[in-house]
């Protein structure tokens, strides 16, 4: 009886000191994640390459290895005009983000820092056009660029006797249009990062300039973009991904007409997979899409501060 | 004197830009409002009215008396919210490891979540979408939502991992020398000490999810199963010419929650957001 329970105190002992040191491996706190990831991310990541060497249509569930797809992928003469129009939106996007979200940072920097009434409300006006549903955000500008009469933009133009302009319809107008729009919602995003970096610049730096006789434009240069570097390298290859990988705001915008002036390539990839239910062609594309980001994160790794 | 007149100017200077970016940034949703709250007369007008000369609320009330538009806003609610909840039983032991344990390699593993974000959810949708077909969870929302969990947990790591760094080990510790094991000091003490960290997470991987377009897009075609998301975008494509104002409404009906949720709280996700992304 008194043996029975000694074993069973020791048992529970042993319990617990299995489970204290269960608990001090660090994998076991990770494994749950990192389980999840492999499904979901890595493997799905190395088929996509894999399929990417197949005859493989999303309809046909058998398919030989092969590497034509790669050959059709790089001879469709579709492909020039949507890596450019691609490159194009990623880098005015990406332009048009950094310099409005730095012009918005420093008016609300300003702002806060005489202790100006209203600041707050401006940046959550900011915030809400992040927050907007991509989507939504695309309905949104396509009210508003619309030709019908109840397009603000022209119906704005007409008022002043303008006449109006094809936003959309214009095949040279119509990418502007979705980088505008694009702009739109992603400027808040860098003017969270460049707000955070431009408060923790030393006040000390701009009195040592007004001592020497910096004028502002001045401090902007020599101390202003200098501190901001690494925050807004950090925040270039961010947004560069993000933009690169937009695809719910071009869609009920323009649909990636006129043609295919808009057509970014997640867009293409997406409607050689699941419209044309070209599976190996489409996996050469997300293989695309995956070195692309895997350049741009190397990038990004490099520019993380060292230690965590 | 100069300086302070300068200074004013600068003040003056400062109001003119905030007015220039509030109207960029607020205008497009106040004609969104303003188209919603018309009628289709007053839709087609040929002047530019700014606000209708009569306004009125049909649209909102056609659109949420619409069973299927009701389904679009409950499948959306379902999905972020159950995805996030998700996210958040996957993350929160991680983000805990990743705070308090030194391991080798605990830098690639930061690092190598930061690279799940940089991946678009259209590249692992191309084979995800073939395994789920194959096993039936296609037109699915537990399908749907295993990878709106996947989405959002490396993000959800990073702000909470970011989050756990400003806790004093001394606390668990302390638990730890009056016999707790190691999870039960996380679930007793860091647990709901990190609650302020885990509702701002919690809060915007949910609005995330809320946004969340091509998982759904790919996945689901029945339509009373489709997010709000997914919802507007066929709304616009059945509707788009003949109920402008309809869309309009049903598109302030999928943005409103997100903002106002965001606005209640967005002091608190700002700053985990940042604990996470700039502090590293």
């Amino acid at each position: 009886m008194s043996e029975r329970t000694e074993t069973a105190v020791r048992g529970r002992r042993l319990a617990t000191r299995a489970r204290t040191r269960l608990s001090e491996q660090p994998l076991i706190w990770i494994a749950p994640l990192a389980v999840l990831l492999f499904i979901t991310y890595v493997y799905p990541a190395v088929d996509v390459v894999r399929y990417s060497f197949t005859n493989a249509t999303l309809l046909n569930p058998v398919y030989d290895y092969t590497g034509a797809s790669y050959e059709a992928v790089t001879g469709n003469p579709d492909l020039p005009g949507i890596l450019y129009v691609t490159l194009v939106f990623v880098v005015a996007s990406v332009v048009l983000q950094l310099t409005l979200g730095l012009l918005v940072a420093m008016a609300l920097n300003r702002g806060t820092k005489r202790r100006l009434p209203g600041v707050s409300a401006v940046r959550i006006v900011i915030l809400a056009s992040w927050i907007v549903p991509g989507v939504a955000a695309g309905i949104v500008w396509q009210l508003m660029f619309q030709e019908a009469s109840y397009g603000f933009i022209n119906g704005m133009l007409r008022q002043v006797g303008i006449d109006p302009v094809a936003w959309l319809s214009d095949p040279d107008i119509a990418l502007w249009s979705a980088i505008v729009a694009n702009v739109w919602r992603g400027t808040a995003f860098s003017m969270i990062l460049l707000y955070a970096g431009l408060v923790v610049i030393p006040q000390s730096l701009y009195e040592a300039a007004e001592v020497d006789g910096a004028n502002a434009i001045k401090q902007f240069w020599y101390i202003t973009l200098p501190q901001l570097r690494p925050i807004m390298l950090i925040n270039t290859i961010l947004i560069s991904i993000f933009t690169l990988n937009t695809f719910d705001l071009i869609l009920p915008l323009t649909g990636g007409g006129p043609g295919r002036a808009t057509e970014v390539l997640a867009l293409y990839a997406y409607n050689t997979v699941f419209r044309n239910f070209d599976l190996s062609n489409g996996a050469v594309l997300a293989v695309l899409m995956l070195l692309i980001s895997v350049v741009f994160t190397l990038f990004y790794i490099r520019l993380l501060p060292k230690e965590t | 004197m100069s300086a302070s007149r300068r200074a004013f100017t600068a003040d003056v200077a400062t109001y003119v830009a905030y007015l220039v970016i509030c109207i960029f940034f607020a205008g497009p949703l106040l004609w969104l409002i303003s188209l919603s709250v018309r009628t289709a007369a007053e839709v087609y007008v040929s002047d530019l009215r700014i606000w209708p000369d009569d306004p009125t609320l049909e649209n909102y009330v056609s659109a949420l008396t619409n069973p299927l538009f009701a389904a679009y806003l409950w499948n959306g609610l379902k999905l972020s919210v159950a995805g996030a909840l998700g996210a958040m039983l996957f993350a929160t032991p991680a983000a805990y490891a990743l705070s308090r344990f030194r391991f080798r390699n605990r830098n690639m593993v930061m690092i190598g979540l930061l690279a799940f974000q940089m991946i678009s959810p259209l590249v692992i949708m191309v084979p995800l979408y073939r395994y789920m077909d194959g096993i039936g969870l296609t037109d699915s929302h537990a399908g749907a939502i295993m990878i709106y969990i996947a989405i959002a947990a490396p993000l959800f790591t990073w702000m909470l991992k970011g989050f756990l760094d400003g806790i004093p080990r001394s606390l668990e510790d302390a638990a730890m020398v009056d016999g707790c094991t190691r999870f039960g000091a996380f679930v007793r003490v860091i647990v709901p000490l990190t609650l302020p960290g885990l509702t701002a997470a919690f809060v915007l991987n949910a609005i995330l999810g809320w946004s969340q377009f091509i998982v759904p897009f790919i996945l689901i075609s029945k339509p009373n199963l489709l997010p709000i998301a997914v919802g507007i975008f066929n709304f616009q494509g059945t509707y788009s010419q003949t109920s402008t104002q309809m869309l309009a409404a049903a598109s302030v009906l999928s943005i409103v929650p997100a903002i106002v949720v965001f606005l209640v709280l967005q002091r608190f996700i700002i700053g985990a957001l940042m604990a996470g992304a700039v502090k590293g």
